[in-house]
């Protein structure tokens, strides 16, 4: 584990009058897996989302290690792509607007590590939900990021597909140091995935501690206490 | 850089998508395209006559009017007003209601003492002319159609009166019988007066009575005065019956009249339909694709995204404007000229309804709601802004930029010069497009960043 990625301090979200998030800080090291879980309304998807830079937070700052907030992957929970273009065409374009001196060439090259080949030249409106989820993922590595941000990325797929992912994700943060914060509804896949784990209820951030440190029922007992 | 770069990416992009729509492109060009064209042949219907109610107030007088050899009653009056428009003859009550249905489109009543004005020539006689505020196009052109009635019946009327007149000099100067007004009689004339002048100064000189004959020169004068002041009269009479002449040529035949209004009304409602529709859907479209998220994290900024799409919209209503106008000038009688001006007039009247698309695609929350609310606003303040003269419809067609593009379409079409009223037009519309194109950023923005 290297040094500090983002260091957040008192990040709060309000929607209305309602606080999706309390002040919140959280600290992210590069190349670390980080799991965060909670029940439906708990703040995972606006604590991404802030993070992401998708959403401004109504207090509370971001810092970040230098150049690190250039290189940061988004994959939002619904597949952000164009329908109508094909998988070469999505690549070529968010590589594109990343910056890619070659987009044709950076396309290429995600196509290849996301094993889209034969997928190429079909347009995203004709993936399969696993594949689809895929390309979701391949754009979100155009620009070669060092924090990978995930809103629940197995939500809509099926047990062999998750598996399938999982592997090729712990490829990528193997072979890029990068790190990655993924929000999941699931105690066993957090364990299984992340070297850390977060969870949030009501908006307030309960736990951050080691994977397999909290088991099922110690879940439900602290999200149980904080509907 | 990057936004540039951004911008022809998604312009690009944009291109694309639509080139693989072409069920949406059908729909959002297309259906703008045929309501112009329909709209075009509506507004210019220059083979339609109108229907009047003729209401005769004075037929109870049973009066008539000597013109010349001509005795002229109402009835002859209105049967000339029949070459203009259809004329349905009703009482006052049956003409207001009507009228008030729509059933006619104007009311024109001949008020009691009508031929006895015309007769008496003290005062003109009136008419009296009632159209349908409810439908101002057809009334102007209805106006347009009787004053030019009206106007060729008074000058035919000057006609007789000054052939009259003339007659009646003619007989001053050269005696006969006398039939005008009613009245008749046999008039000596000035030539047969100074001959028998000159006889009686002759016998008198003969009977030498020189003096006396002498004093009947002064009156010898007179006579030469007279008639020589009347021959000048003469050619000054046939000018006041006819001070201009107007020579009607027909057209080629087999192309159809189109007015100007026709075919602005057609441009204003094609590239409005097109620019506000287009952007709409093309913005909402980004929102649908879930895109907005991953472009707002500094790839494309809503600036960029508002830019490119109105960028792409205005040009797609320049095409279609040009092809309107092509259309126009191959088919129609009408000259379309000042092709240079009409590039920056189309550009800027595509840009503004883009911009106003845009507004409504950043708000609505999809594409199909966005497709509504943009034909639900647009289409009825595309058609007020070709309402001639009402500066409230012009406002409020001028919210979406539809009534500045109009008066800066009819201008480039009738007005003999470019007049500065188009360049404020211009001016106006580029306002329009910056100031929603503005608003879309903002709301954009939020949407990104929400």
């Amino acid at each position: 584990m290297a040094g500090p990625l983002l260091h957040a301090r008192g990040i709060t979200c309000r929607y209305g009058g309602v606080e999706a998030l309390a002040p919140t800080d959280l600290r992210i090291a590069a190349g670390e897996r980080i799991a965060l879980t909670g029940p439906n309304g708990a703040g995972k998807t606006t604590l991404l989302s802030v993070l992401a830079g998708v959403r401004r937070p109504d207090a509370g700052t971001v810092e970040w290690e230098p150049g690190a907030r250039d290189h940061v992957g988004w994959v939002p929970q619904r597949p952000a792509l164009y329908p109508r273009l094909t998988v070469r065409e999505n690549l070529r374009l968010f590589a594109g607007l990343e910056g890619a001196g070659d987009p044709g060439g950076a396309a290429e090259a995600l196509i290849a590590r996301a094993d889209l080949g034969r997928f190429a030249d079909r347009r995203a409106s004709a993936l399969s939900t696993g594949t689809l989820q895929r390309l979701n993922l391949a754009i979100a590595l155009a620009g070669a990021p060092s924090l990978l941000l995930l809103d629940e990325p197995t939500g809509t797929l099926s047990p062999d597909q998750r598996v399938r992912l999982w592997a090729w994700m712990a490829d990528l943060v193997r072979q890029d140091d990068m790190a990655l914060v993924f929000s999941t509804q699931s105690m066993d896949e957090a364990a299984r995935n992340a070297d850390r784990v977060l969870v949030l209820s009501g908006g307030r951030l309960l736990h951050d501690g080691p994977a397999g440190q909290l088991d099922e029922a110690g879940f439900m007992a602290m999200v149980g206490d904080h509907p | 850089m990057r936004a540039l770069r951004a911008g022809r990416l998604l312009f690009a992009k944009d291109l694309r998508v639509l080139g693989r729509s072409r069920g949406l492109v059908a729909v959002l060009v297309g259906y703008p395209i045929i309501i112009a064209i329909l709209l075009a042949i509506a507004l210019s219907g220059g083979d339609r006559r109108p229907s009047v109610a003729f209401v005769n107030l004075d037929a109870a007088s049973g009066r008539t009017v000597q013109v010349g050899d001509e005795r002229l009653s109402i009835d002859d009056y209105s049967t000339r007003l029949e070459d203009d428009v259809d004329l349905v003859r009703l009482g006052p009550e049956q003409a207001e209601e009507a009228l008030a249905d729509g059933r006619v489109s104007a009311v024109l009543t001949v008020p009691r003492g009508f031929i006895a004005d015309l007769q008496s020539g003290l005062k003109p006689p009136v008419l009296r002319l009632a159209t349908n505020p409810r439908s101002p196009i057809e009334a102007q052109a209805i106006e347009r159609n009787l004053e030019s009635a009206v106007f060729r019946l008074n000058q035919a009327l000057a006609t007789a009166y000054v052939t009259q007149v003339l007659d009646l000099v003619d007989l001053i100067q050269d005696g006969g019988t006398v039939g005008i007004f009613g009245r008749s009689g046999t008039l000596l004339g000035l030539a047969q007066s100074d001959r028998e002048l000159r006889r009686v100064q002759a016998q008198l000189r003969r009977d030498g009575r020189g003096a006396l004959a002498d004093r009947l020169e002064p009156l010898r004068d007179y006579i030469s005065g007279v008639g020589s002041n009347l021959e000048l009269a003469k050619p000054a009479a046939q000018a006041i019956a006819s001070p201009i002449r107007l020579e009607i040529r027909e057209g080629a035949p087999g192309r159809e009249p189109l007015s100007a209004l026709g075919i602005a009304g057609a441009l204003v409602v094609g590239i409005g339909l097109v620019g506000v529709l287009l952007a709409a859907a093309l913005l909402s479209a980004e929102r649908e694709d879930h895109v907005l998220s991953r472009l707002g994290r500094g790839l494309a900024g809503a600036g960029t995204i508002v830019a490119q799409k109105a960028l792409l919209a205005a040009i797609a209503c320049t095409v279609v404007g040009f092809v309107l106008l092509g259309v126009v000038a191959l088919t129609t009688s009408v000259t379309v000229g000042r092709w240079l001006l009409w590039l920056p007039a189309l550009l800027l009247a595509g840009l503004a309804s883009g911009a106003f698309g845009l507004l409504i695609g950043a708000l609505a929350r999809e594409t199909r709601t966005a497709l509504l609310a943009g034909l639900m606003l647009a289409l009825p303040l595309a058609v007020i802004a070709l309402i001639p003269g009402n500066d409230i419809a012009y406002w409020a067609s001028a919210l979406a930029g539809f009534g500045p593009a109009a008066r800066t379409f009819q201008g480039l079409l009738v007005d003999p010069e470019v007049t500065a009223s188009t360049y404020a037009g211009m001016g106006v519309l580029a306002a329009v497009a910056l100031v929603y194109g503005v608003a879309a950023g903002v709301a954009l923005g939020r949407r990104m960043h929400a």
